[in-house]
């Protein structure tokens, strides 16, 4: 099971990373579409409409990576003060509760899929994009974050019943503030070492 | 009682740290279970994708990418050593230069824990070398920190303006202006502490006028990327979200010019970038069924009925949303707080005759308050996890003077709307 985790977890880590490059190549087109829109006074045309199947189809393939990382926001003040116990309670009712949550919105967007592909709906717009398209991907997102989940849920869950606290709190306990910050403060380290070595 | 029921759920739910986005979620099911006869969740879909390819929305992401970039491109220890020549004279020393600095990167960032970080890196190691009172220096780092939200660019704007329907261009022009000035109360808020305690404004700094000058060109990059994001805007050249492509592009020339930019940083960049914006999106996603079902069930007249039921006065009102935040803050982090609560309270306040944009402001100042007060203040463990030693007790004590700061900015900010309001007065013409 540890080996399937660990596939998952590097398949959602790369989802996550083509869902960023998506972004980034959006984030470029619109910063030139501006430049050549003034310069050259034509445009590439669409970079808006683009963007935002950028943000729709990257930020769902990022979903899973994020709980995978538990990003997931959580407000964790009264969390601190509970038992072992309960809170490994509480971390599996979290998951349970994405599960409640994004499995009505998954199977309503693959719905919304459907539509487009049956009536081969096509944007208003000059780039006339087939929806089928980014939403393809969109809910292939959403179905691996559910799938991430489910997987999370059953490790985690059968860690609960062997009395393995540390495993429940390393794959789904929420992230403290201070780990989250040590992470990112790792980051800004690492960037002055770097400087300290290349002056 | 819907009112009670919605209400009761949430802070429930959130109580028991469920994730802030399945929380909004589950809240919106229920209510729709509850009040509703038709079945709202249909719709799921079409808001999921709507809400999530929403071209406004599309700017978080960048502004998230430009500030881990930012971080990476080593722009901030010039700007600190720049500004340290032009500001340190002031008693408080290199306090008033993490202010200053933490204002400037504000100008080009559009988050607080990144400014706090950024900046807080650069300076920690000033603490010893020069003597300064821990705490306060610590709590200046803190609190300027904040700044990185209310000078524009700004992701919280973004997102008040998407829930809202409030254009950024105006929410950002109405930050200036307050940005401005409780940068300056925090300078001033240290001079008086060092005026009082003269021993913890540190050893002096001793620089001349030819330093200052060698030090200008250390301040272009953080110049440049300002007019490029911000300039853009008001130049009538880009939307917020062209701009802030504009500043993802002159942030890679940046990195690339100070040969920082690598593949694996790009990928470092990506990955954070990718963390970040998943975590806003499903938060919007959640906060977008949820506005649905709320608006579909009539609880939003509800509330705003049940205010009038009341009979609170429009400044009754607004004190008592104020005490709400403050207390709020307090234990809730700050974008869930913003995002599950500003769509019921800007409509009452606008309905009151408030001003959204107006509103939008002060709703950043008290998520600034919230960032700086025990015992869940993001930006006091930013510090504290930078400088690595003492107690996190000593970072809040440092904070405290820049929190009554704050609520002198909010009292300024209900006594003198034109302090936000004058500037997109001025440039629309209205």
């Amino acid at each position: 099971m540890e080996a399937v985790l660990a596939m998952v977890y590097r398949a959602s880590r790369f989802g996550a990373l083509f869902g960023g490059v998506l972004i980034f190549l959006s984030a470029l087109l619109l910063g030139v579409d501006v430049v050549i829109r003034k310069t050259l006074n034509t445009t590439i045309g669409g970079a808006d409409e683009l963007a935002g199947y950028a943000l729709a189809t990257g930020s769902a393939l990022a979903f899973g990576f994020a709980l995978f990382e538990r990003t997931h926001v959580r407000i964790d003040t009264l969390y601190g003060l509970f038992s072992v116990r309960l809170k490994m309670v509480l971390d599996l009712l979290g998951v349970i509760a994405i599960l409640v949550f994004f499995y009505p919105v998954t199977r309503h967007a693959y719905a919304v899929l459907e539509q487009s592909a049956v009536s081969r709906t096509r944007s208003l717009s000059q780039l006339g994009t087939p929806l089928v398209v980014p939403q393809a991907i969109w809910v292939a997102g959403l179905g691996a974050f559910l799938l991430i989940a489910l997987l999370l849920l059953a490790r985690a869950g059968l860690a609960f019943f062997a009395g393995d606290s540390n495993t429940v709190f390393r794959l789904i306990g929420p992230r403290g503030a201070l780990e989250e910050l040590e992470q990112e403060i790792g980051n800004v380290q690492k960037v002055s070492e770097e400087k300290e070595v290349r002056p | 009682m819907m009112i009670l029921v919605a209400f009761t759920v949430l802070m429930g739910l959130l109580a028991l740290a469920i994730p802030v986005a399945a929380a909004m979620g589950i809240l919106a099911l229920v209510l729709a279970y509850l009040y509703s006869p038709l079945p709202l969740i249909l719709a799921a879909g079409e808001i999921t994708w709507s809400a999530s390819t929403s071209f406004i929305l599309s700017a978080v992401p960048f502004f998230v990418l430009l500030g881990e970039i930012l971080l990476r491109s080593g722009i901030a220890e010039r700007m600190y050593a720049a500004l340290t020549h032009w500001v340190s004279w002031l008693p408080g020393g290199l306090m008033h230069s993490n202010i200053a600095a933490c204002a400037m990167f504000a100008a080009t960032s559009g988050s607080s824990v990144a400014t706090a970080a950024t900046i807080g890196t650069v300076a920690v190691e000033q603490i010893e070398k020069n003597k300064y009172h821990e705490p306060l220096f610590l709590g200046s780092l803190a609190s300027g920190g904040t700044l990185g939200i209310l000078i524009p660019p700004s992701i919280n704007l973004i997102v008040y303006g998407v829930l809202t329907e409030t254009s950024i261009p105006q929410l950002y022009l109405a930050g200036f202006i307050p940005g401005l000035l409780l940068a300056a109360l925090f300078s001033l808020t240290i001079l008086f502490a060092c005026m009082l305690r003269p021993a913890w404004g540190g050893v002096p700094f001793k620089t001349n006028w030819a330093a200052r000058w060698r030090s200008l060109p250390d301040l272009v990059p953080p110049i440049v990327i300002f007019l490029l994001v911000v300039g853009s805007i008001y130049a009538g050249l880009a939307t917020p979200t062209e701009a802030a492509g504009m500043g993802v592009i002159g942030g890679l020339v940046i990195a690339g010019m100070k040969k920082r930019l690598s593949f694996a940083m790009l990928r470092d960049c990506l990955e954070g970038t990718m963390k970040t914006s998943a975590m806003i999106v499903a938060i919007v996603v959640g906060a977008y069924f949820l506005n649905f079902v709320i608006t579909n069930i009539g609880l939003t007249q509800k509330v705003n009925s049940t205010i009038t039921e009341l009979g609170l006065s429009p400044q009754m009102t607004l004190l008592a949303i104020i005490i709400f935040y403050l207390v709020l803050g307090c234990f809730m982090e700050t974008l869930s707080m913003m995002v599950a609560t500003v769509p019921i309270t800007a409509t009452i306040m606008v309905n009151m005759g408030y001003d959204s944009v107006w509103y939008g402001i002060l709703i950043v100042v008290l998520i600034e308050t919230a960032m700086i007060t025990p015992p869940v203040g993001i930006n006091l463990y930013v510090i504290q996890g930078l400088r690595k030693r003492g107690h996190l007790h000593e970072v809040m004590a440092g904070a405290t003077p820049f929190v009554v700061t704050l609520l002198m900015m909010i009292g300024l900010l209900v006594l003198f709307p034109g302090l936000a309001l004058w500037l997109p007065r001025i440039m629309s013409g209205r």
